[in-house]
């Protein structure tokens, strides 16, 4: 039964069903499937969906419905694994969000959704997160990396701000930075002093395991 | 089943009004009339006496009634089915539907100089392959190239219609020379498909007899004819594009009589391939936007009569290599071209005029006729694409579309993904080696001939097409057209595998 229903669940995140998973998800808990499972097969569902992303068999319409099916299902699970104590291995503590004056969220939501398949911590800041915001949530959080999303060419410098905020509170040793969105270049990365650059979500979650060296 | 093509979903670009079109049609009934067309050929002279038309046979000239010529234009079909090879890619021709055929090029070129020179016999077949797999090409036209190395001048249609058969299932236009159409037709009977004859007028205002026979034969094995004119506004044409499509009318309208009187219904349509001169050079100019003018006037006019039609020109341009200006010249006439309502347009593979194609500019240009193609579909409105219950549920930012049902149904539908153009963002294309279309085009060819499986004769049928190009070969031996020097060579040329 258990088997079904992961199976199930894995199935309604390739078909993009966002309902479908929230419901399958609970469903999971009321069968009493360790919950770790169901984190793992719902990343198993979403690699799968990247990958065929990776070689256009998909595209991200496709590849966004399968991250909103995942991220809507992913909390459910996420507190039942903190009800029954479980211990859910991570890759590594990225926190997440859009610069401050910028409220553009679908790339940012696209990462974190990556991120979070690939075993990542993933804490999501949202959107139009000010410089303060983000250092806040590195203490908090002990993140390892810090993702920053800008689309505007105006929002871009805010990240600036924010590189050089954690600089000054010390922590630019202890967070890796990565930029994106389409107002950030390779070269701006570089200028402001962030770590890495990726143009795309799945290059930027190959990009986050390369900066903390996974 | 019909090969799809592309349907025109809106009213067709118009350049004139309706009773500049009429001016048009009546200088068109006053040339044929009081000026005739000339016919190349005593057979045509008598039968056209024999049918109430004017016949001086000193000029060799043909006059045509005005109640003849209408009585012709009704009995046209409006639209017609023409069969390819295989189940699935007959076309029909006509209404709103456009299908791309490619545009001839004499010779192949090289990727590196632009220097044209013959083609291979593989070379040649390549070619056919890839426009076998391009999915905006509908249509051959009569060449791909003007033949390969060894093949003598009698051969060349003949063995390129082969190559066709063997290497793709869609439609061909045929070309003739020296009564080749004899065996052309014998080779689609052979494997069950329709050619159809396309023949050229020479202007101004004439036939010659190549041409005549072409269509008698084309008639007698019950395949479509096309006629195409090929006037140069300012040379064999008035230079105002008004006047030069009287003429074209003109040449198109006597043909058409004869092939009505011969067949009443036959499957009929015309192509405008006309070229402004270039005043400094003396050659046509190619890619001019005043062919394009002469299309759009053309297709007006043909619209009226309501029998199939499109247009050539649009397939040749004056640029050399594969770059902006070639780009340019083919989409604004491809786009012209298709908005005027033509039903057939030239389009892939040429470069350099008429002198050299290549399958890479092919696969360049089926990307803009997939983009013509798209534009031409326009777009449906209903409940579902207007999508105001949509934009209700997703409201103001946060909310978007990209994770909606409605945007994973539709997107493929309402987008065209190019397929050799680059549409990387900056930071990819920097770390993929700032590859071009001209790149991607070339790997795509490469990717193609790697990949592609056209549709095999069978054994029976391939045996039947070299049998009927054995009897071609003695046909023309006989006649003196191929010499003991040319037919060893010829020979040499016939053991490649292709």
């Amino acid at each position: 039964m258990s088997i079904e229903t992961l199976e199930e669940l894995k199935k309604a995140i390739t078909e993009y069903d966002r309902e479908k998973t929230i419901s399958l998800a609970r469903q999971a808990i009321q069968e009493r499937i360790d919950p770790i499972k169901a984190l793992d097969a719902m990343t198993v569902a979403i690699r799968q969906v990247g990958e065929a992303f990776g070689k256009e068999e998909l595209w991200l319409p496709e590849l966004v419905g399968a991250a909103d099916a995942m991220s809507a299902a992913t909390p459910i699970i996420e507190e039942e694994i903190k009800r029954v104590g479980a211990k859910k291995e991570s890759v590594g503590s990225v926190v997440i969000g859009t610069v401050y004056g910028d409220i553009h969220s679908i790339g940012k939501t696209m990462v974190a959704t990556l991120l979070s398949a690939e075993g990542f911590s993933v804490h999501d800041l949202g959107i139009n997160v000010a410089a303060e915001g983000f250092v806040e949530a590195v203490k908090k959080y002990k993140a390892d990396i810090l993702a920053m999303s800008a689309l505007m060419t105006t929002t871009a410098p805010e990240q600036r701000k924010v590189t050089e905020t954690l600089r000054e509170e010390g922590l630019s040793d202890r967070v890796k930075i990565m930029v994106g969105g389409a107002a950030v270049t390779q070269e701006f990365a570089y200028s402001i002093g962030a770590d890495g650059y990726a143009p795309t979500a799945p290059g930027a979650v190959k990009l986050a395991r390369s900066l903390i060296g996974k | 089943m019909a090969l799809k093509g592309f349907t025109r979903n809106f009213k067709p670009l118009e350049l004139l009004t309706d009773e500049e079109v009429e001016a048009i049609h009546r200088g068109t009934l006053e040339i044929l009339w009081a000026t005739g067309v000339r016919f190349e050929s005593e057979w045509a002279l008598d039968f056209f006496e024999k049918n109430d038309c004017k016949v001086d046979r000193d000029e060799r000239r043909v006059r045509f009634p005005q109640g003849l010529v209408e009585e012709c234009m009704r009995q046209c079909p409006g639209s017609f089915h023409i069969k390819g090879r295989g189940p699935n890619n007959d076309l029909v021709l006509g209404g709103n539907t456009l299908y791309f055929k490619q545009s001839a090029g004499m010779e192949t070129i090289s990727l590196d100089s632009y220097e044209p020179r013959p083609p291979t016999k593989v070379e040649y077949s390549d070619y056919v392959r890839v426009l076998d797999a391009l999915p905006n090409l509908h249509l051959y036209a009569p060449y791909p190239y003007f033949g390969f190395e060894g093949v003598p001048p009698v051969m060349r249609i003949p063995e390129g219609v082969a190559l066709k058969t063997k290497y793709s299932c869609k439609p061909q236009l045929t070309g003739y020379t020296r009564g080749c159409e004899i065996f052309n037709i014998k080779m689609a009977q052979a494997v069950g498909m329709e050619i159809m004859g396309s023949i050229m007028a020479s202007p101004p205002l004439t036939w010659f007899e190549d041409s005549i026979w072409e269509a008698r034969r084309m008639i007698e094995a019950g395949f479509p004819v096309r006629t195409v004119d090929g006037d140069v506004p300012g040379a064999t044409a008035p230079v105002t594009y008004a006047g030069s499509v009287i003429s074209s009318n003109a040449e198109h309208i006597s043909m058409m009589v004869l092939i009505q009187l011969l067949n009443p219904g036959h499957r009929f349509m015309v192509a405008h391939a006309n070229f402004p001169q270039n005043m400094k050079s003396g050659a046509p100019a190619f890619g001019d936007i005043g062919a394009s003018i002469g299309n759009v006037i053309f297709n007006q006019v043909w619209r009226r009569y309501g029998i199939p039609f499109g247009n050539d020109s649009t397939g040749y341009v004056y640029g050399k290599v594969m770059d902006y200006q070639t780009g340019y010249e083919k989409a604004i006439g491809g786009v012209l071209s298709a908005i005027s309502g033509s039903n057939v347009t030239g389009f892939h593979g040429g470069v350099s005029s008429e002198l050299s194609a290549h399958p890479v500019q092919a696969i360049l240009d089926d990307d803009v006729a997939g983009m013509i193609g798209r534009f031409l579909e326009g777009e449906k409105v209903d409940d579902e694409t207007l999508a105001v219950d949509l934009i209700k549920e997703v409201g103001p930012i946060p909310g978007y579309f990209l994770n909606k049902q409605h945007t994973r149904k539709w997107w493929k539908l309402e987008q065209f993904m190019p397929k050799a153009a680059d549409r990387l963002t900056y930071p990819e294309w920097m770390a993929t080696g700032k590859k071009s279309c001209l790149d991607y085009a070339k790997e795509r060819m490469e990717e193609i001939l790697a990949t592609h499986k056209p549709i095999p004769l069978t054994p029976g049928q391939e045996e039947e097409i070299e049998r009927i190009l054995e009897e071609a070969r003695t046909y023309y031996r006989e006649k003196g057209l191929i010499s003991e020097e040319e037919m060893a060579i010829y020979r040499e040329s016939m053991k490649s595998p292709n």
